[in-house]
């Protein structure tokens, strides 16, 4: 069941933003810590242009920590004034499109989404008495939900390179779930090369070209196939063959793994041939990705780091910055392991980690995911604390940057008031992850109980 | 129907602490273990030389005392080293005292062709602050918080100092101020002190006094060459009597130094050992001594701009501050020095810099063939442009 008003209602959030764009030029949004980090903002990409072409390697001063093709497709356009408007406004045009292709990709690859469950269901029998509370089409909900989301406006009007970055990650993912290897390929490079994080999203995206879109846990087929007394094998084999079935198919990956290759190659090419003059690819990995992880920049942000390594001491550093890579890095196994058959909605869980615990956490982060649980709204539908959530978010956004106010400007407050809002907000991103998974996994168990009866 | 099976829902944030309790538990025992980081350094290269220059004396007629330092001030400018780095203490001012027929001018000579006094000397400590107290501040780097950056000693571990005393001294000790003294004991101390510190890598003590080797007697500290003008029951002469000013000008020991150091200039690399023996003593009246026994190299190695001048290494780069890689070539410094260490040290360099260079060249040969010729930028966009088309007709493709 689609959404009336759809096509209308993206509009309005397309044009909501170019209002903000062309109008809003008094909103300061890129001088605000939620919105741009050291990785994401656009001052400091014009920064690291300028360098460029004055010959000099554009990292050069810890200004720009992003990737060189940012710098040779933004570069140009940041150097562009035109008057009366806020200063970067042909990038912020560009980031308006980038956001509109995103939303329309998240709706396409919620489309599939949707076919291959109810497929999955009517193979199973369940498609009327599976009775859903919400019908709704997943990928216009979750298209609406991120057009539409303050976070991703806010994001796409601060001038930050967050929008980019998340089309890249729905680029992999509309291509994972679409079966088209090059583009995953391409979304999974490009993600991976912009920020370093998305890396761990390549086992989604195996899983979700291996066996394809999310479906109900193979204990369910095989309990449908068992239950059945009179069940021709021809009938399971054709019923099951369709959706993988614990088969995986190795073209896709091997074809993935491929395209990966030849994308990387071009990216690094591309890359050297930018840097030809500065310090080459071993600066460029150094100050990106070595800056990514070392946490060099230790101004706040809604993320967790910077209070914590403004207080360390240097001879823990290391210790600390391998434990907090970790913490994620140790969540993939695990989850990929439970959730294998769901690998879209893996994708989403991985996401949301990355986005709690990455080291410049922003407001786009917030928004990639937030997008992306938008596609499980059928499944999610009985989630317990939504209310707690959604006021948390809402109470988070107001309180978070009044308190930066308060610390910063007027003095009146210190880090600490600061620092408790992210905490809060890395709370609520806790309690977010834990009752998806866990209402996932209830929602399967419902299917499996439902295949019992 | 029962199930067996658990709930997943609580124990699952369990689950996840106790995963991530594993790592930390992994990584204690591999800090515990972890060495602590060495404190030993390798020996520091030469990189900087200061000149601590002291008059000690007070009154007219000890003219011939700030005449010495303030000669041998000029020289060690002149050979390079700038006033940051010389700390110049004057017991009393000459230039300026009613007695002087030439106001503001200091000579040191009879012909009065030089006049040592211009407008680019800065004295760091003047008058009643030249002190033992104050000297053993300098050279040990103990000084109160208030006293400014230009009256330190500011070496480090690469630095090669000349300390120059000249004044009344006698055995073991040198007078300052005509009312106190500093005794060798004190002097070897200060520079024992040092030693611990790291506050040089070689020192220099040159003394022009009546007995001026038993001044520097006491000294343990490797890395110290010192000479003094005279010996233990010697005296110290001044050379001649200027009729106009009406005192004696300048010292003997220092009036021959100055001579050797007249004919040098920054590039000359005459050794130590030409300096040490060019003092005379039928010329001198007195015996030049000078102690060689803590000092590792030998004296026709070093060249005397070592710690009367100050000769930097340039590196010429050609391109613009590139930031993180230094210049892809290396060319031989501005003035070739006689110095091994200096040239190893830069052998080493030019041998990283070359290796580097070669890797460089290797990965970036093909982008030079790539780039031949044409602007970078617009391979770039074509490189992107390339992409796009390829990701549309491979995804055309595949669909």
């Amino acid at each position: 069941m689609a959404i009336r008003h759809y096509w209308p209602m993206a509009a309005a959030a397309v044009g909501f933003r170019l209002v903000l764009v062309l109008f809003g030029g008094d909103l300061h949004l890129s001088s605000r810590p939620e919105v741009s980090t050291p990785l994401t903002s656009l001052r400091r990409l014009a920064e690291g242009y300028w360098l460029k072409q004055a010959s000099m390697s554009p990292y050069s001063g810890s200004m720009y920590h992003g990737s060189p093709l940012l710098l040779s497709v933004l570069g140009p356009l940041t150097s562009k004034r035109s008057g009366g408007h806020h200063a970067h406004i042909y990038c912020s045009l560009v980031f308006v499109a980038v956001d509109f292709i995103a939303a329309m990709l998240i709706r396409s690859t919620g489309r599939t989404l949707q076919v291959a469950r109810g497929k999955s269901l009517k193979s199973l029998d369940l498609a009327k008495s599976v009775n859903d509370p919400v019908n709704a089409s997943a990928g216009d909900t979750a298209s609406l939900i991120y057009l539409w989301n303050p976070w991703t406006i806010i994001t796409c009007v601060g001038s930050c390179t967050s929008p980019i970055e998340n089309l890249m990650v729905v680029v992999m993912i509309y291509g994972a779930c679409s079966r088209l290897a090059p583009l995953a390929a391409f979304g999974y490079v490009m993600a991976t090369h912009l920020s370093l994080y998305p890396a761990i999203l390549i086992l989604p995206v195996t899983l979700l070209l291996g066996y394809g879109p999310d479906t109900p846990p193979a204990k369910v087929f095989l309990q449908k196939g068992l239950s059945a007394s009179k069940v021709d094998i021809s009938d399971i084999g054709k019923s099951t063959s369709q959706r993988g079935f614990g088969q995986i198919s190795w073209k896709p990956v091997l074809h993935f793994m491929l395209w990966v290759f030849i994308w990387s190659c071009y990216v690094l090419v591309l890359n050297s041939i930018i840097l030809n003059k500065a310090g080459g690819l071993q600066e460029m990995f150094e100050k990106t990705y070595g800056f990514i992880l070392t946490v060099k920049d230790l101004s706040p942000n809604i993320g967790v780091l910077w209070y914590f390594f403004a207080e360390v001491f240097d001879f823990f550093r290391s210790f600390f910055l391998i434990v907090f890579n970790m913490n994620i890095i140790f969540m993939v196994l695990p989850l990929a392991i439970r959730l294998k058959h769901r690998p879209c909605f893996l994708a989403f869980v991985y996401t949301a980690i990355v986005a709690m615990l990455k080291s410049y956490p922003s407001a786009g982060d917030s928004a990639l995911y937030l997008g992306l649980l938008g596609l499980f709204a059928n499944e999610l539908a009985e989630m317990q604390f939504t209310f707690f959530l959604f006021f948390g978010y809402i109470g988070v956004s107001l309180l978070s940057p009044v308190m930066h106010n308060l610390w910063i400007w007027r003095g009146t407050g210190n880090a600490n008031f600061y620092f408790a809002t992210g905490l809060a907000y890395t709370c609520l991103q806790t309690v977010l992850v834990v009752e998806t998974v866990s209402s996932m996994i209830k929602h399967d168990r419902k299917l499996r109980l439902l295949i019992k009866t | 129907m029962a199930f067996a099976r658990r709930e997943h829902g609580p124990p699952r944030p369990a689950l996840l602490f106790l995963l991530s309790i594993l790592p930390l538990l992994v990584l204690f025992t591999f800090s515990s273990a972890a060495a602590p980081p060495t404190a030993a350094s390798p020996a520091a290269l030469h990189n900087n030389n200061w000149a601590v220059l002291v008059c000690t004396s007070r009154f007219w007629f000890n003219y011939r005392h700030m005449a010495n330092t303030l000669s041998l001030y000029r020289t060690v400018k002149r050979l390079g080293i700038p006033d940051e780095r010389i700390i110049l203490m004057l017991a009393d001012d000459m230039a300026c005292n009613p007695r002087n027929n030439y106001p503001a001018q200091v000579f040191n000579n009879e012909n009065h062709q030089l006049n040592l006094y211009g407008d680019n000397v800065e004295v760091d400590y003047r008058g009643y602050e030249v002190t033992v107290e104050n000297f053993l501040r300098i050279l040990t780097g103990r000084h109160e918080s208030s006293v400014p950056r230009s009256k330190r000693l500011l070496s480090d571990e690469g630095s090669h100092i000349l300390l120059y005393m000249t004044g009344h001294g006698g055995d073991e000790f040198l007078k300052f101020q005509d009312n106190e003294e500093l005794q060798s004991h004190d002097l070897a101390d200060a520079v024992k002190q040092m030693k611990e510190k790291h506050r040089f890598k070689e020192l220099l003590i040159m003394v022009d006094t009546c007995q001026a080797a038993t001044l520097f007697s006491q000294l343990q500290s490797p890395g110290v060459l010192a000479i003094g003008s005279s010996k233990k029951g010697e005296n110290s002469y001044s050379h001649h009597l200027d009729s106009d000013i009406g005192v004696s000008v300048v010292d003997r020991f220092t009036f021959h130094t100055l001579a050797f150091f007249e004919k040098l200039n920054m590039y000359s690399n005459a050794s130590l050992n030409s300096l040490f023996n060019s003092y005379d003593p039928s010329m001198l009246l007195s015996t030049a001594y000078y102690r060689m026994d803590l000092y590792e190299r030998a004296l026709n190695e070093v060249p005397v701009t070592n710690f009367f001048g100050s000769v930097m290494k340039t590196i010429h780069t050609d391109s613009a501050y590139t930031g993180f890689l230094a210049a892809r070539e290396v060319e031989t410094p501005l003035s070739m020095r006689n110095n091994i260490l200096g040239s190893a040290v830069l052998q080493d360099e030019a041998s990283t810099r070359r290796l580097m260079k070669e890797a460089q060249l290797r990965s970036d040969g093909w982008i030079q063939i790539l780039l031949e010729g044409k602007n970078s930028d617009t391979v770039v966009m074509y490189g992107l442009g390339t992409m796009g088309v390829l990701l549309a007709v491979s995804t055309w493709l595949s669909m």
